[in-house]
Formats: C-alpha cells, sequence, structure tokens
C-alpha cells in the first residue's frame, strides 16, 4: 500500500457540500501535487492550479490523469505574480487549499 | 496577506465563492489503527502552533476588514495513512519541505522517539496494522463584499 491521503474523502465532500463546482472557472492556489485537484476537476468548466513550490507542481505534473489534460492547468507561480497580470472579475471559485498558513 | 486577499475579490466575480481551506489549530496525532480501531495515538510534537494561527488570523482580518463575509463552514477528519512508519514520516518531510526553516533539534528528537515507539506498537500487533498521520480541517465559503 501506498500513502493515502484522506481515503474517506472527508475533504472532498466538505468542498462538494459547500459549493457547487458545475461549469465554473476555478482558480486553487497552493495545489501541491493534485491531491485534492484531481478530486474535483471534471466538475468545472476549467481549472487552473498553481503553487510556487517547484517540487509540487513537478510531482502534480507526473500525476495529471489523462482524463483532466487540457481541462486544468498546472503553473509553477505564486498567486501574487500571476493576480498582477490576471482580467479583473474572471474568477467563479478561488480556492485556498492549506495555504494560508 | 491582505494584499493577496484584496487581488483574490478582485479577481472573483461579483457571485464568486472563496473557499478557505486551513488545519484546525490543535495539535494533529499520529496514530495506529488495527482491526478497525484506534490502537495508538499521541499527539505530534512537530505541531507548529504560529503557522496555524497565522491562518486563523488571516481569515479573522479578511472578516474583520469587510473584505469577505463568510456563508458557511464546517470542520473535517483529515487523515493521511501509510503500510509503514518509513513511509508515512517520508511522506511527511516531502509536504513538510515548504515550511520556512529547520526544525527545532528537540522536536526533531520527541518526533524520532515517537515514531519509533509507533514502530514497537506495529511490531507488536497482533493483526495487520497501519500508521496514520490524523488531523482536522476547516473549510469555509466566503462571499466578497461589494
Amino acid at each position: 500500500m501506498s500513502i493515502r491521503a484522506d481515503p474517506e474523502g472527508n475533504e472532498i465532500r466538505a468542498l462538494f457540500d459547500l459549493v457547487d463546482l458545475g461549469g465554473q472557472e476555478v482558480l486553487e492556489i497552493g495545489c501541491g501535487d493534485g491531491r485534492l485537484t484531481w478530486r474535483y476537476a471534471d466538475r468545472a468548466a476549467r481549472v487552473m492550479a498553481i503553487d510556487p513550490f517547484a517540487e509540487g507542481i513537478e510531482r502534480a505534473k507526473r500525476s495529471l490523469p489523462d482524463a483532466l489534460r487540457g481541462h486544468v492547468e498546472l503553473h509553477n507561480v505564486a498567486f501574487e505574480d500571476l493576480a498582477a497580470g490576471a482580467e479583473p472579475s474572471t474568477l467563479d471559485i478561488v480556492i485556498l487549499s492549506w495555504s494560508l498558513c | 496577506m491582505v494584499h493577496a486577499l484584496e487581488e483574490i475579490k478582485r479577481l472573483l466575480r461579483l457571485d464568486g465563492s472563496l473557499i478557505e481551506i486551513h488545519p484546525v489549530p490543535e495539535a494533529p496525532s499520529i496514530e495506529v489503527h488495527s482491526g478497525g480501531r484506534v490502537s495508538f495515538a499521541e499527539h505530534d510534537p512537530g505541531y507548529d502552533y504560529d503557522d496555524l494561527r497565522h491562518a486563523e488570523d488571516a481569515v479573522g482580518l479578511m472578516l474583520e476588514r469587510g473584505l469577505f463575509v463568510m456563508d458557511r463552514g464546517c470542520e473535517f477528519d483529515f487523515v493521511t495513512d501509510g503500510s509503514s512508519v518509513a513511509e508515512l514520516r517520508d511522506f511527511r518531510a516531502q509536504t513538510g519541505a515548504y515550511d520556512d526553516g529547520p526544525q527545532d533539534e528537540a522536536v526533531v528528537a520527541g518526533q524520532a522517539k515517537l515514531y519509533a515507539r509507533v514502530e514497537e506498537v506495529i511490531s507488536a500487533s497482533r493483526e495487520e496494522a497501519e500508521v496514520a498521520y490524523h488531523e482536522r480541517g476547516r473549510m469555509a465559503r466566503l462571499t466578497p463584499v461589494r
């Protein structure tokens, strides 16, 4: 057995309970290795997932499920840098994923 | 931090939502699960209260400054399990690599001692045993204030 993060799916259940991601433009800040991203991305219209740590994003790129290719964009960038060039009022959902601490 | 939250607000549509997820500021535990029950549990001595308080403060700040209002929130158990202590330790070290600065020597020694005890508990278990890292998470849906 390898490592299993949240095998009972408590986190994703909580997310789906709080927000309807159907057809939404989502930005996830602090996606790490994509652990949470893969669990909700198929519900959203499009997902951009970012992390300032290169190792996390590299692992995410290696583990990106085939079914989500072209649907999820992964970028090694800090939010502040991304936001600096971004148009206002373009996102439906922003997920701050364990990244405030 | 405030600037980042203001930027999030700027990028969200009028009816958009911010979902904020962070650990509850209470020490996670390292557990051994066997025979469908928790046979050992002890708090992680490496728990960083400052980091966790920082997340709580940031959420408080965004509400206080009137950037967002909280619509709904919840708490949930977040468990990471592995078949061996070494596997879990490696994984924790990998995810902990994001933390700033080196850990205190006493904390590192305390964790090593705890993991050694967990190894002993697993070895002594008559049933198949798994090691688990048990955290509590807090999730909130916040709406930007216009």
